[in-house]
Formats: C-alpha cells, structure tokens, sequence
C-alpha cells in the first residue's frame, strides 16, 4: 500500500465518520418508530375516533357524522356492565392467586433450589409459558371435560353420582386465567429473588432476626419491584383475555374482550365495539394506578415503621 | 439458635409447594399429549390407544394448510421484529438522546395494550387501507399476519438487544475505532457479533410469539390463510377432533427445540441461568 492510498483511506475513514455523526442520534429507531406509529398508534387512534360514532344501519358498520359519548353511555347500560365488573373481578382475583402461588414458588426457586438445578427447574416453568396458548386452554377442557377421564373416574369411585360440571362456568374461566398468567408472575419474582446478595439474608440471621423476619424485612422489600413488575404482566393481559373465557367459558361471553370481539366480529357495531375497547384500556388504568398508589402508601407507611432501609448496592436496578 | 432446626420443616413445605406447581403446570399438557394418542370421533372422550390422530393429522389438507400459514407468518414476523428491534435497540443503548422517554413510552405502551384491542384496531385499519387507501398490499392475508405479529414482537426484540448492547463495554468499539475501522465495519466486526445472543434470542422469541398469537390473527385474517391457532379456535366451534391434540403435540415438540435451540446459544455466550430466563421470558 502506498502512502498516498493510504492518506486517502484515512480521509475516507474521516468522511464517513463525519457523515455518520452527523445524523440524529435517533436514526437507527427511525423504522421501528414508522412502524408502530403506522400499525399500532395509528390504528389504535382510529378505533378511538370510531368510539365517538355511531352504527348507521344495519349494514353500515359505523359513520362518525354525528359525534358524543352515547357509545360509552350504551357500554356502561346494564346490558354489557356486569361483564365488565366481572372481567374486573376475575381480573383482580387472578392476579391475587397468581400472587399466593407464585410467590412462595419463586423464593423456592430462587432461594432453595440448589444452583445447579435452578437453570433446569427455571425451562421447566418455561416450556408451558411456551407452549401454544390455546392448547394449554384445551388441556383444561379435557380435564374439565363431563365426558373426560376426571370426570368419569370420580364417578366410577363414587365421588360423584353426576358428570363433572365445571365447564362453561366462571369457576373454570377463574381456574384457565390463573393457570394461563402463573409463569408471568412467577419468572419477575424469580429474577428479583435471583439478583439479591445472600450475604444479606446471612447478616440479618447473624443480627438475630427470625426466618420470618428476613423473609419480611430484607427479601420481600428487595424484591419489591419483581412482585410489582409481576402483578401488571399477570393483570393486564389478564383483563384483555378472550381466548381463556372462550374456551372455557362458553360463548356467553362473560368477559370484556369477548364483548369487544363479538361487536366487530358478530353485531358488526364498530362503533360500540370501539367505545368498549377505550373502556377497557380506562378500567385497566384506573385499576393499575390505584394499586399503585395504594402500593406506594403502604411501602411508605412500613418504611416509616421499619425505620431501616435496605439498599443491596450489588444488585443491579430491575 | 432455633432457626438451624426448625427450618426444615418449612423447607419440606416450600418444596412440596414447589411440585404442586410444576404438577399444576404441567397437568394440561400432559392431557394433551395423552389425547393425542386417543382414538375416537371426539378429543374430549377417549376410546382406546393408537396412532390414528397422528396419520389422519398428517393427511388433512386444511391442518397443512394452517400449518404452513403460520409457519411463513412467523419466519416472516420474526424477521421484520429482529432487524426494526436490533436498530432501535443498538440506538437506545448507544446513542441515547431526548427522544429516548418518547420512544420507550411507545414501546411501553405496544406492551401494555390488551391484545384484543390491537386486533380491533388492526382489522378497520387494514380494511381501510386496502379498500379506501388502494394499498391492495393489505389485502394479502400473510401481510397483514405478519405485520399483526410483529408489533408486540418489534418492542420485545428491542428491549432485549438494548439490554445487552448496554451491557457491552464500549471500549472495544473505540478500539476499533482507534484502528481505522470505519463505522459500518466496527458495527458488523465488533458490536454484531457481541449482541448475537440477543439478536437470535429475540429473533427465536418473536418467532414463537407469532406461532402463539390467536386473538390478532382471529381478526384480521383472510379466508384462504387461516394460521394453526385459528383454525383450533374455529374447530372448537363444531367439535374437537384427536387430531387437533396431535398436532398440538407435534408443535409443542418443535417449541421445545426452539427454546432448547435458545438456551445452548445464550449458554455457550456464558450467561447464567437467570440472563437465559430473562432473555427468553423478554422480562
């Protein structure tokens, strides 16, 4: 390589470099931000500005010539909300059950298990989180089934002198949405679990605290923001379910999404469709943010309590 | 010091907990697995054992059929997540700006809308940009699967790569910098190789997330390309044949491969056990 070459590839190097920095800093989330203004924000606003209509005729399928919030007033009729309320009891239950479960089962995990089984146990949990969604429902319909095995081997022992009648109930719906979201729950709370220093667990026990009191006082408190983290990712795809309510269910559609789904899909009434699915997306924001609030008054007041606030420096904020 | 005998027995109850869990979560999919193997006209009441679901499973043309859509949806899914989601990843992690909280905000928000509205708002959209816009390319039912698929997708790929890109330390790409490695070169030499974990991890995990995906595909699929969780959710409205437990198991097979595919390439790159779930549960 001559010199002379070589001088040139520098200026080409300094070039390019100059050229590059010169481009915003935001150039390279440039197609990612197109796309989801495009394909998400886009049509999100759309269904908004449709709630503001109204159904023409029979078959037109909205028109927004004249605007209001009647569409939000005929949601919120006694014709569709106890199906919120519902969706909003199954919703807070579920959450609560994938809590008590997935809580102690997490600590197990994190905390118990000896290392080297943790990285299998921890598939273990994956490989149903993986596994299609709908088929994990279907599993339960066989189970729950009145003409399935359960079903027929209770009755054989005698148990039962009458066919297993779960299905189709909001007790199944309850029992699908738990099953469903657990692993949601549980990986957060296992990561936040993971990431706390045991030499803090040992240094409390060596302070003469009790178990429970480590438990209360060091771990939970540490793990604050996995158990957090873990009851929105099990809520709020929880609210919105519709496959779970269907299939276990029944098609009475006894959940939000399925009303939702059945205006667009079946009454072909966008327009209250639309009106339902704000609704939704409000009932799940108000609800979040008063746990929230709620979580951070009660954080507070025990801290005030406590008096002691750990900080596990080695820990990297989740 | 009472809590050196005592704790056993909590434990013993900690781990007796920990099997009831696994049971409860396994329960389903082993019922799947073993009505797969029914034979009879309906999956729900077995008969006796055979192989027959699997044959007849194997023949049907509209089983293939779904199959096939939703096999070129998610080839086609992950590939538009993975390259929109590395980009934005390699530029919140490096090259941060004002526009960081907006942008996060938008990916936050992609995460917290409930399904069912994306899938409402998608079908008028696509409806109207096929029809009233002439984008006749919106009409093409693995078009719209695959764009449907690769929202959610899109901001899970990001997250993941910007968490190991941030990871990285920057000193090796001065390095090169140093050395005359013009920017592109220093991308593809350095930086590309060092986020691949999390560049196939996210590429594996959209792919699966498409594979899954029910409610959006219910909605703004075309009649001609059904995808496989479609096709179950109409079956259940006539009645559930062995077959659908069949292929059911076949997939879950092919998922375990994918994750097990997953967990070697992050292994190999010495994350622990934790980064692997964390990486593959995109939390």
């Amino acid at each position: 390589m001559t010199t002379q070459t070589a001088a040139a590839a520098d200026r080409a190097v300094e070039a390019q470099d100059i050229r590059v920095r010169r481009l915003p800093s935001f150039t390279l989330a440039i197609p990612a931000w197109a796309w989801l203004l495009g394909f998400f924000l886009a049509p999100v606003s759309l269904v908004l500005w449709y709630s503001f209509g109204r159904k023409p005729g029979l078959f037109g399928t909205h028109t927004n010539d004249e605007l209001s919030f009647d569409r939000y007033r005929e949601a919120l009729e006694p014709a569709y909300l106890p199906t919120f309320i519902n969706t909003l009891r199954i919703g807070v239950v579920g959450t609560v059950i994938c809590l008590a479960i997935g809580l102690p089962f997490a600590y197990w995990l994190a905390v118990k298990v000896p290392p080297r089984w943790r990285g299998l146990l921890l598939g273990l949990v994956l490989v149903p989180y993986w596994t299609n969604f709908l088929v994990r429902t279907l599993g339960w319909e066989i189970i729950l089934s009145p003409q399935g095995w359960v079903s027929t081997t209770l009755m054989d022992l005698g148990l039962r002198d009458s066919p297993l009648s779960v299905l189709y109930t909001r007790g199944a719906v309850q029992l699908g949405v738990v099953y469903n979201y657990l692993p949601l729950m549980i990986l957060p709370i296992y990561v936040a679990f993971e990431r706390i220093d045991p030499a803090l667990r040992e240094a409390s026990r060596d302070l003469g605290a009790s178990r429970w009191h480590t438990f209360t006082r060091i771990s939970l408190p540490l793990a604050g923001p996995g158990v957090a983290a873990g009851l929105l990712l099990v809520f709020i795809p929880l609210m919105g379910d519709y496959v779970t309510a269907t299939v276990l269910g029944g098609a009475k559609g006894n959940m939000a999404g399925q009303l939702v789904a059945s205006e667009f899909q079946t009454a072909q009434n966008w327009a209250l469709g639309s009106a339902m699915a704000v609704l939704l997306i409000i009932f799940i924001g108000v609800t979040v943010a008063f746990f929230a609030i709620l979580w951070k008054s009660l954080s507070a007041v025990s801290r005030a309590r406590r008096g002691v606030i750990v900080i596990d420096t080695r820990g990297g904020t989740p | 010091m009472n809590h050196r005998r005592r704790p056993d027995l909590l434990d013993l109850a900690l781990r007796v907990w920990g099997v009831l869990c696994f049971a409860f979560l396994f329960l389903p999919i082993l019922f799947i697995v073993i009505y797969s193997f029914n034979v009879g006209r309906l999956m729900v009441a077995w008969d006796h054992f055979g192989l027959d679901s699997y044959r007849i499973a194997v023949q049907d043309q509209a089983i293939r059929s779904a199959i096939g859509v939703s096999v070129r949806a998610a080839i086609g899914a992950s590939a538009v997540a993975t390259v929109l989601g590395t980009l934005a990843g390699v530029a919140l992690a490096r090259r941060g700006g004002r526009w960081v909280p907006l942008f996060v905000g938008l990916l936050g928000l992609t995460l917290v809308t409930p399904e069912i509205v994306d899938a409402v708002s998608l079908l008028p959209w696509f409806v109207w940009l096929g029809a009233d816009a002439h984008v006749s390319i919106f009409n093409h039912g693995l078009v719209r699967l695959i764009v449907g698929h690769s929202l959610f997708a899109s901001s899970v790929v990001t997250f993941i790569v910007r968490a190991r890109v941030a990871g990285l330390e920057e000193s090796l790409e001065e390095a090169a910098a140093d050395l005359y490695a013009v920017p592109w070169r220093r991308f593809v030499d350095i930086t590309l190789p060092l986020m691949m974990p999390a560049v196939l991890a996210g590429a594996l995990m959209a792919f699966t997330l498409s594979l899954d995906n029910t409610i959006i595909s219910a909605f703004v699929q075309v009649s001609g390309s059904t995808p496989w969780p479609v096709y179950v959710l109409s079956a259940l409205r006539s009645a559930l044949r062995p077959q659908i437990a069949a292929v059911s198991t076949l997939m879950l097979l092919l998922t375990l491969v994918a994750l097990g595919l997953v967990a070697l390439v992050l292994r190999r790159s010495g994350e622990s056990s934790t980064q692997i779930a964390e990486a593959i549960a995109g939390v």
